[in-house]
């Protein structure tokens, strides 16, 4: 039945692994107004890889959940596309934090008691 | 048209028309400020294929977008339109053999089988298609199902049917039902036919006369395997089959019954049940035989159906242990 080999199949898990907090990454990262591509510097900086094709539509669904707000905003002869952290983001930014805090703990005391 | 403006382009094709051009405007952004830091003065071909390549396809990044789904029924209306779509299904199929059987019954015009059977096949693609296009509205509306899960409750579990054990009442009803009839068969072999009150004025059943053998043995038949199921409470491979085959010979007789009648109701002039209700006013001997007759013949068409019905059921029941072989892997025991 298993037709993926080993590092197709790792590869598959710690994308889902890394999907899950991504909503979370970007909105701690968007206290201060940033573009798309600004985000993904930052993103990068701070060691998470990101497509551009799932930044951007991930943007707009944080944004029709009211997490986030945005604006156009033309710098130059240039038009970009604003984001920043709603109230109501903040708060779950904040509630969100401490679960991931609460399951960072849960999975420590669980992997190390895994043998290796 | 360089190849920015050409993906941008397609993207469009794929994306909700709601704000599109604002998704485009903020791709189209990203794109130059990114190439304008890769590459210093004007960007070749070869830059912006690298890019896109890294953007996915055109289709990809649309139906990631909210709105942007690329199908017609979520997963969320699709429990909701298999649903809708069973039961419209049965209701134009029944629907279908009901109007064939009433059709039979009245004498209408000679049955065409492959019309009619070519009718009820192309009827099938209709009503689902008509089924889609309406979850497909429902699905562009953003119309939700709403389940409650706290609401659910263990308790309203449907009950499970065990398809092997016979329903005792229903066999000892049809045990009972084909017993009456036999013996009033047997006890009025003589006097079949209709009773016109008041008056009392007899009419024979010429049909019915006729076919009394072949009923009495398709009873008996049916009786003998009713007792022996009731007997044995569980439906066999072996039981299976012969149940079918006696219905088959029911149907068989069913028919013959039927087809005598309604060629008798037309060599005596009635022309269609409604007809033969019209001329019960005219009071006539001939009418209230007819209409006797036409009676006759309306029991013999749901008795007909019914038997269909329930030789359907059984043929279910038989061939789907066949198709579906499960077995459970050998379980290891420690």
């Amino acid at each position: 039945m298993n037709t993926q080999n080993e590092s197709e199949q790792v590869l598959n898990l710690s994308q889902e692994l890394r999907r899950g907090i991504l909503p979370l990454a970007v909105l701690s990262l968007l206290k201060e107004k940033k573009y798309g591509y600004a985000l993904i510097g930052d993103l990068a900086a701070a060691g998470i890889e990101i497509d551009q094709g799932t930044l951007y539509p991930m943007l707009r669904r944080l944004e029709l959940q009211a997490l986030l707000e945005s604006s156009w905003i033309l710098e130059g002869a240039r038009p970009r596309r604003y984001y920043v952290i709603s109230e109501q983001g903040s708060r779950i930014l904040e509630i969100l934090s401490q679960e991931w805090k609460n399951l960072n703990q849960l999975m420590e005391k669980l992997l190390g008691n895994v043998p290796n | 048209m360089n190849l920015i403006e050409r993906y941008l382009h397609e993207v469009r094709r794929y994306l909700p028309a709601k704000n599109r051009e604002d998704i485009l405007a903020e791709i189209r952004s990203h794109l130059t400020d990114t190439l304008e830091e890769r590459v210093k003065g004007d960007p070749g071909e070869e830059d912006m294929e690298s890019l896109l390549k890294e953007m996915g396809s055109p289709r990809k990044l649309a139906a990631s977008y909210p709105g942007g789904e690329q199908y017609l029924i979520g997963p969320e209306l699709y429990p909701f339109f298999r649903m809708v779509a069973g039961i419209v299904l049965a209701a134009v199929l029944g629907a279908q053999l009901l109007a064939v059987g009433v059709g039979l019954w009245m004498g209408e015009e000679t049955f065409r089988f492959w019309e009619v059977f070519g009718q009820i096949v192309m009827s099938v693609p209709v009503s689902i298609g008509w089924v889609i296009i309406v979850f497909v509205i429902l699905q562009k509306r953003g119309v939700q199902p709403k389940v409650d899960e706290a609401d659910w409750d263990p308790k309203s579990l449907p009950v499970v049917e065990e398809t092997d054990a016979v329903k005792k009442g229903e066999r000892i009803f049809g045990i009972a039902a084909g017993s009456i009839i036999l013996a009033l068969l047997a006890a009025f072999s003589d006097r079949i036919g209709i009773v016109v009150f008041p008056g009392g004025n007899f009419y024979p059943n010429p049909v019915l006369q006729q076919m009394v053998p072949w009923i009495s043995l398709s009873l008996l038949a049916s009786i003998a395997l009713d007792i022996y199921l009731v007997w044995q409470g569980r439906w066999t491979l072996g039981s299976r089959i012969a149940r079918v085959a006696v219905n088959l010979v029911s149907i068989t007789v069913l028919v013959l019954l039927v087809q005598g009648h309604t060629a008798w109701l037309t060599a005596h002039g009635s022309n269609g049940f409604l007809v033969t209700i019209e001329n019960l006013a005219l009071a006539t001997p001939e009418s209230f035989q007819n209409m006797g007759m036409a009676a006759f013949n309306l029991a013999f068409v749901v008795a007909l159906v019914v038997t269909w019905i329930e030789t359907i059921v059984l043929l279910i029941r038989l061939v789907r242990p066949m198709v579906r072989k499960e077995t459970l892997p050998g379980i290891m025991v420690k």
